[in-house]
């Protein structure tokens, strides 16, 4: 898959999370193993409470207070957990940018707006008032807000909850990060801005050549703008692949499921949706097996006891952890258009 | 943890919680119905629970001579006997018993004046979140106008005017609790009265009166009830203070704001005898303190919850 | 209070208003206190002894004869041309002597107002670690201090400092005016007593404020930066905990009255508080009513000002 020898930009090795609560320690992730290269975009999907923004704040190191993250976890080469807090949070500032999910709520609204995109590029690239000043106006111009002179001193509630949400992407890039994090980045958004801003997520990651990660709980979102895509489900990842890879022939069952719940144009009109039936994994009371297994239309005893362990699929990236897995399409005869950069 | 309950000997070791003490020493403590409360929030509880009894039967204590007669030496230094256990005061009184007997004058004027406070709040913030409109506008008025001067002050202008009484005292620090308990009634009232079982009581035809006594108030009580403590707590330091200032509650009855400010003049000589008042007021305002705090965390919590 | 909806300057006129009908409310049952005097009011001022002729004369000099209503009118025309009287006994200008007797309290009441906002950094920094020691050393402290009044305070104070360890002086009294030094050496104790409740209430006020801050989502934002905490707290935490924290400041001031009447009694400090104890005990009824007055005005500046603080701090409440 890297046909560049180079080094990843992020990756996650044996991660897991773990929380202290009434009935002893709770897993909000195990073992969570992946690597992004530079210039490529990973989509993390999942059904709420999967872990998906839980993996986020764990990597920024800006997870709650008294949750434990073992593993590892290299930023440029860079072991996160074996920094001092300060260290990391100096380092992630400089190198990621991250947007969240609501711009409403994510803007402090008693602070201007240009003073909230250039805080990280003064403190952590050291630019006079002067340079900061410029390169946030020039942010907010490339993000798409007309008069970013004006902008500059106006307060967050001035603006609508899309333009917030391009302050956020402005004030994320003010450091000129190599990997750029969109978590649900754009959930709270009217549909026909969602699409807006997702575009000016790729096209910026394009012509900045940085890596990014999608975070989103909408397979739609994710699909054409990834390289790479990462199922999670209870903490666990469930399926791992080129993104083109696993939509044609998605192997875990619970990736088909989310398939078949999106809606699709082939589908004729009025066509019910498939849900999943059940609720998502209380994390409290883990199955001792795969986590899916009590909502599987096809689990067997064993998918009750014994978690399955990830195994490849014909494609060497495309990974998946089922004990009975969909059956493997035949590749098409043109896969290798499936993922060019 | 250890099985409290059954073992017959607990002895509290070094690292025994304050919780397991409490409950161990004092099991009926468990009757008090304050689920979650924390240690100190127990013994705040246990400690107001014995400040009225000893309020209402305080005359009954044997051996407890009058707080109003002397019986002793001139400032007699502590020492192991009912009476002399907090020493005497100046011309020869009980301080044990005047404690004791100033928390019945203190636990009077609370109930008196929050009695007074609570009723006329109630009935005015009922008026004002049910109906708006110009009672709203009054009733803030007067609650404006009760927060914009110390109610010591307006205690002292009738003093000024009446001479010091009991009954002066009450009434004012009543009226002037009225407007926080009218704000908070408001408060409610208003956020119930467009919840849909006020609609349904009145779509049923059932009167103002009727839906405001049967439907909204049992659900003002929670909310009143939290704030009532730390009110009560602020009552007794107003009293404290104008007993203190000699404007309070007359000689010879027993307050505690005036036996400190008594044994200020011997304090110079006789630290130890003002200890006992100072622990009286300060024991009591932080044990109404702390079970404000908690009434307010669980109501805040239950309206997270709803 | 805070109320973004609501424009700007149509809180404050709203606010205007209430603060003149709360004037006249009080103001008007100042006078009317007056008639509650068992017998008369004259009668009460004078004492048993009085002869008829001096309560006549009293009554032609302050009108404890007429009607509340007439009274009330004659007081606010006094009002509005500056000339309340005199006091009953030392016959100075009652206004001049309230005046310059609330500047005493005034002093006392800032500079213990200044002490307290000590709480505030201590708050922010026992937020931003919660449950750690020195939260909840901080806590507790606060919370005992809290359960001391200040008239205890007061007492416990004086015999530590002024007795014990000698470092102020338990009595006394320098006008700033003619002597900073001395008149600052004085009122330490008195501040400090002051200050103890209210910088307790201020940092326990302070830190809930900061606490509920510091888990908005803004404040994530600002982490996922990378910023350094100070940075975070004194940019992005300070500034919306203020308009509730102003708010606490301003509703105190009563707290803060009453408490310094306690401490201009105990230490002899000729303020507001020592002038109404004097008067309260030679019957000056004139001169309560002028400074419960005053009171009032001073409560409606104060939220007035508090209300224009909010337009300082919170970028939605502005002019329309």
């Amino acid at each position: 898959m890297y046909s560049e020898a180079t080094r990843p930009i992020l990756s996650c090795a044996a991660m897991t999370c773990e929380m202290d609560s009434v009935s002893g320690p709770l897993q909000i992730l195990q073992d969570i193993n992946f690597t992004l290269a530079p210039r490529r975009a990973l989509g993390i999907v999942g059904e709420s409470g999967a872990g998906k923004s839980m993996l986020v704040k764990a990597i920024m190191g800006i997870a709650p207070k008294g949750l434990k993250t073992m593993g590892r976890i290299e930023l440029e080469g860079q072991d996160l957990l074996a920094l001092k807090p300060r260290d990391r949070a100096r380092l992630i500032g400089r190198k990621v940018g991250i947007v969240f999910q609501n711009p409403m709520t994510s803007l402090n609204p008693f602070v201007q707006i240009g003073r909230q995109i250039e805080e990280a590029g003064c403190i952590h690239m050291g630019l006079s008032k002067a340079e900061a000043r410029s390169r946030a106006i020039e942010l907010l111009s490339f993000v798409g807000l007309p008069d970013p002179e004006d902008c500059y001193d106006y307060y967050p509630h001035q603006f609508s909850g899309g333009m917030k949400q391009r302050i956020m992407i402005a004030a994320a890039l003010i450091c000129q990060p190599d990997l750029l994090i969109a978590d649900e980045a754009t959930t709270a958004l009217d549909v026909t801005v969602q699409k807006e801003v997702l575009d000016l997520l790729q096209t910026i990651q394009a012509e900045r050549q940085m890596s990014m990660i999608l975070v989103s709980h909408n397979l739609g979102v994710v699909a054409g703008r990834t390289d790479e895509i990462l199922v999670l489900y209870g903490g666990n990842v469930v399926e791992y692949g080129p993104t083109a890879e696993v939509f044609r022939n998605p192997r875990h069952r619970y990736t088909e499921a989310l398939l078949s719940a999106m809606p699709a144009m082939d589908q004729p009109a009025h066509t019910r949706l498939r849900t999943i039936p059940g609720q998502p994994p209380n994390l409290a009371n883990r199955p001792a097996g795969c986590p899916f297994a009590p909502r599987c239309p096809s689990a067997q005893a064993i998918c009750h006891e014994v978690m399955p362990p990830m195994s490849a699929g014909i494609h060497p990236d495309h990974r998946f952890a089922c004990h009975f897995p969909l059956a493997e399409l035949p590749r098409p005869a043109q896969q290798e258009v499936a993922h060019v950069q | 943890m250890t099985d409290v309950g059954n073992s017959p000997v607990f002895k509290p070791g070094p690292d025994a919680k304050l919780g397991e003490i409490v409950r161990h020493a004092m099991p009926w403590s468990s009757r008090l119905k304050l689920p979650g409360a924390s240690p100190f929030e127990m013994l705040a509880a246990i400690f107001l629970v014995l400040l009225v009894l000893i309020a209402l039967f305080v005359d009954f204590i044997p051996g407890l001579v009058s707080p109003k007669l002397p019986y002793g030496d001139f400032s007699a230094l502590p020492e192991w006997s009912l009476n002399g256990l907090l020493g005497t005061d100046d011309i020869g009184r009980s301080i044990f018993s005047r404690v004791l007997y100033g928390a019945r004058t203190s636990m009077m004027i609370v109930a008196i004046s929050t009695t007074i406070a609570l009723v006329a709040g109630l009935l005015l913030g009922m008026l004002a979140g049910y109906y708006r409109g110009i009672f709203e506008r009054a009733i803030d008025l007067f609650a404006n106008a009760l927060a914009a001067m110390p109610s010591t002050l307006v205690v002292l202008a009738f003093v000024a005017v009446t001479g010091p009484s009991v009954v002066t005292i009450i009434v004012v620090l009543g009226i002037f609790d009225i407007g926080t308990y009218a704000r908070v009634a408001k408060a409610g009232v208003i956020s119930q009265s467009n919840r849909d079982y006020v609609l349904a009581a009145r779509a049923m035809g059932a009167t103002d009166g009727r839906i405001l006594l049967k439907e909204i108030l049992p659900n003002l009580i929670p909310a009143l009830t939290a704030v009532m403590p730390t009110l009560m707590a602020g009552l007794i330091i107003t009293e404290g203070s104008l007993s203190f200032l000699g404007y309070g509650i007359p000689a010879p009855a027993p307050s505690w704001g005036g036996m400190i400010a008594s044994s200020t003049d011997l304090l110079s000589r006789f630290p130890i005898l003002i200890v006992g008042p100072v622990l009286a007021i300060v024991l009591t305002v932080y044990a109404f303190n702390t079970i404000g705090d908690y009434l307010a965390q669980r109501l805040n919590n239950r309206e997270r919850e709803s | 209070m805070l109320n973004s909806a609501m424009p700007y300057f149509r809180a404050i006129s709203t606010r205007l208003i209430t603060g003149v009908l709360v004037f006249l409310l009080v103001t008007f049952s100042a006078t009317a206190l007056s008639s509650l005097a068992p017998g008369s009011a004259a009668q009460l001022i004078l004492g048993d002894y009085a002869t008829p002729e001096q309560i006549a004369a009293l009554n032609a000099q302050y009108g404890y004869d007429l009607p509340v209503w007439q009274r009330y009118l004659s007081w606010l025309g006094d009002l509005l041309r500056g000339d309340l009287g005199v006091t009953l006994f030392s016959q100075q200008p009652i206004l001049g002597v309230v005046l310059e007797r609330a500047a005493v309290t005034f002093e006392i009441a800032f500079l213990a107002m200044a002490v307290s906002l000590i709480g505030i950094p201590i708050a922010m920094y026992t937020a931003s670690h919660p449950n750690k020691l020195g939260d909840k050393v901080m806590r507790s402290i606060s919370t005992v201090l809290l359960a001391v009044p200040t008239f205890v305070i007061v007492v416990l104070f004086s015999y530590l400092f002024a007795m014990v360890l000698r470092w102020f002086p338990a009595t006394g009294w320098a006008k700033f005016t003619e002597n900073p030094v001395a008149n600052l050496w004085y009122v330490a104790l008195p501040v400090l007593c002051l200050s103890m409740h209210q910088t307790a209430y201020l940092y326990r006020v302070a830190r809930n404020e900061f606490v509920t801050t510091l888990q908005e989502d803004y404040i994530a934002v600002a982490r996922a930066k990378g910023l350094p905490l100070g940075y975070i707290l004194f940019h992005h935490a300070l500034r919306p905990a203020m308009p509730q924290i102003l708010t606490v400041m301003g509703l105190s001031l009563t707290y803060m009255l009453a408490g310094s009447f306690v401490v201009e009694s105990y230490f002899a400090v000729p303020g507001i508080g020592w002038t109404i104890l004097s008067a309260v005990k030679s019957h000056d009824i004139p001169l309560v009513q002028a400074i419960l007055s005053l009171t009032v005005v001073i409560f409606v500046i104060v939220f007035m000002l508090v209300d224009l603080g909010y337009a300082l701090i919170d970028p939605r409440v502005k002019v329309s």
